[in-house]
């Protein structure tokens, strides 16, 4: 009785398995299809560059840099005589990166993600250490949604600036409305990341550096927000 | 005519073996074909994360305990962001706390999943270890949707998550859920009443309930030996006095209790997840005064933060001095009892036998050696 039973258990399982005969299969044949990432997927270390004018989102914050837990992330950029910042050297060792993803947290200007790239092997480890160009050339197609806060605004405020540096009524006339609009923006999103309170200690004070070398004669009151991504956007233009 | 004089003899099983899931070396004292005595060396994948974490901000020490347990780093995350939480009393958002037991809760059914397959794959059902990857694969997929990785998630946070739910999880989690219910019945089928299935593990390894608590041993190793305890109920950490559920427990303390004991908790684990899917609210997933990775310093004291892990007791002792790195993480990890409590469970059974008991243990190395 005791024999037929566990015969009977045994067919059981045999059912289960059966029941895959005639099943087809699922296996992705890799080098020739290739999977379909999820968006979020942390692969490739990448730089993102501005959708408009292809420059370099980076403003050399070096926040990325002291979030990294392995010190993947290496960046120079030393003050030029107008105490602006130069990007010199950026590297990500994707050797010691352990895709943590802690670095496109911590950045405030949409400049570093993780993309969902994954084949990038070499038969060298040192051709692992990713220099700024290559970052950049690999990150060109990466979709992302731009998170820079008062992006245009800081623009409307900067044109008129420079367009009628002479008149200071006009210039002041451009930069107030948004940097009101700035804050309308701001309030409109108290999700906003706070992440940003080192983030705007670590930029205001160069900012206010540069204004003070630059002492442009139609400086006008202005938040430190407004400041601090007019800022940026000279940057961008230098990078 | 005199007896043949015998004599013990040592064998070397690992570092580098099959069977023990990770890099263990066991030095087996045989009598014939017996094992006398089995005395585990450990220490083959030591990485100093303890160490390693002293000199990294408390933000910077979650990736890096990902690598502590990474079959349920979920946990490894959560664990020491509660402790961070219990020592600064941090809020954290309620939407938060139903994501994270939502995580807890669906890695918990992929370690056990992974358990299942490798468990079988060690006594040689080759089957099962398809199957349980299989389902396996669903909420490593969920996982990767939702934080990108697919097991060094680095996803929770100190007061919450890194990121929302995308609005596909829900969907899907409910039908990896209903998917997996499914499959159980399966799994049950191929192992439960298979008649090698039971040759092989019952009787074998017994754990009487007096020495597991003796060693220390804790998850469901501890309940298969029939003591009724889990730090969910016992100690309600999180938002799981909210949820419906058991603990089941087994009686016979041996390996087949034990695989029971591990299905018995993935169906416990799918009402959870039901329950926290159902109850989702909506709102932030992070407290309002979000915690900077770079610059945060909690205030100076000492916690003891602990969670149910997959494989039982998963703690965290943390020692802050007040500023932005940790003086001490101290880490406590399930296997490393377990595993200390494998000599006792080894009573002259053969080496295929011991096989079976080191895999029901579930002990995973990298929580050994730290």
């Amino acid at each position: 009785m005791g024999v037929l039973k566990d015969f009977f258990n045994l067919l059981k399982g045999m059912t289960i398995t059966g029941k895959h005969l005639g099943r087809r299969a699922v296996t992705i044949q890799y080098p020739e299809q290739k999977m379909q990432m999820f968006e979020r997927s942390r692969g490739v270390v990448v730089l993102l560059s501005d959708k408009e004018t292809g420059d370099l989102n980076c403003t050399m914050c070096m926040l990325c840099m002291r979030a990294c837990p392995t010190a993947a992330i290496y960046i120079d950029a030393p003050r030029d005589e107008n105490k602006k910042r130069v990007l010199k050297e950026f590297k990500v060792d994707h050797a010691l990166c352990c895709y943590c993803g802690l670095c496109e947290e911590a950045c405030n200007f949409s400049a570093i993600k993780l993309a969902n790239k994954y084949e990038f092997s070499t038969w060298d480890i040192d051709d692992l250490v990713w220099d700024v160009n290559k970052l950049q050339d690999v990150g060109r197609d990466v979709p992302y949604v731009d998170t820079r806060k008062k992006k245009p605004a800081a623009k409307a405020a900067a044109k008129p600036a420079e367009k009628k540096a002479d008149d200071k009524k006009s210039a002041a006339d451009g930069a107030k409305p948004s940097a009101e609009e700035n804050k309308q923006s701001e309030g409109d999103k108290p999700s906003e990341p706070k992440a940003t309170d080192t983030a705007a200690a670590d930029k205001t004070a160069p900012a206010k550096d540069e204004k003070a070398v630059d002492s442009s004669p139609d400086e006008t009151p202005e938040s430190d927000e407004t400041r601090r991504s007019a800022d940026d956007d000279t940057k961008k233009g230098d990078a | 005519m005199s007896a043949l004089r015998t004599e013990e003899f040592t064998v070397n099983m690992g570092p580098h073996h099959p069977s023990t899931h990770g890099v263990c070396r066991l030095i087996l004292t045989m009598d014939g074909e017996k094992v006398v005595k089995v005395e585990p060396v450990i220490g083959y994948l030591h990485r100093a994360l303890e160490k390693i974490c002293e000199n990294r901000t408390y933000v910077q020490c979650i990736p890096i305990l990902d690598r502590f347990e990474y079959v349920t780093a979920m946990s490894c995350n959560y664990v020491f962001a509660l402790a961070v939480e219990k020592l600064a009393e941090i809020e954290v958002p309620e939407r938060a706390e139903y994501i994270r037991v939502i995580m807890l809760e669906l890695n918990r059914i992929a370690s056990h999943l992974l358990f299942y397959g490798v468990t079988a794959m060690d006594i040689g059902a080759l089957t099962p270890f398809l199957y349980g990857l299989r389902e396996r694969e669903l909420i490593i997929d969920l996982f990767e949707m939702t934080c990108g990785q697919r097991l060094t998630y680095n996803y929770i946070r100190i007061g919450g998550v890194a990121r929302d739910l995308p609005p596909e999880f829900v969907p899907k989690c409910r039908e990896a859920v209903k998917i997996i219910t499914d499959k159980l019945v399966d799994y049950e089928g191929l192992l439960n009443e298979n008649p090698i299935w039971k040759v092989r593990n019952q009787g074998i390894g017994y754990l009487s309930p007096e020495d597991a608590i003796a060693y220390g041993v804790s998850g469901p190793v501890l309940r298969a030996s029939g003591v009724e305890y889990d730090i969910r109920k016992n100690d309600p950490y999180s938002i799981y006095d909210r949820f419906d559920f058991n603990i089941p427990t087994h009686q016979n303390g041996d390996c087949y209790d034990r695989y029971l004991q591990r299905l018995a908790e993935i169906k416990e684990s799918l009402k959870i997840i039901t329950q926290a899917l159902d109850g989702l609210p909506e709102g932030e997933i992070q407290p309002k005064k979000k915690i900077n990775a770079i610059t945060y310093k909690p205030p100076a004291g000492e916690v003891y933060a602990r969670v149910e892990n997959s494989r039982g007791e998963l703690g965290v002792y943390l020692i802050s001095d007040g500023s932005t790195k940790p003086v001490r993480v101290k880490t406590r990890g399930g296997s490393y009892n377990q595993l200390q409590a494998l000599p006792i469970m080894v009573n002259d059974c053969l080496i295929a036998d011991l096989v079976a008991i080191f895999a029901s243990l579930d002990v995973i190395m990298p929580e050994v050696d730290r």
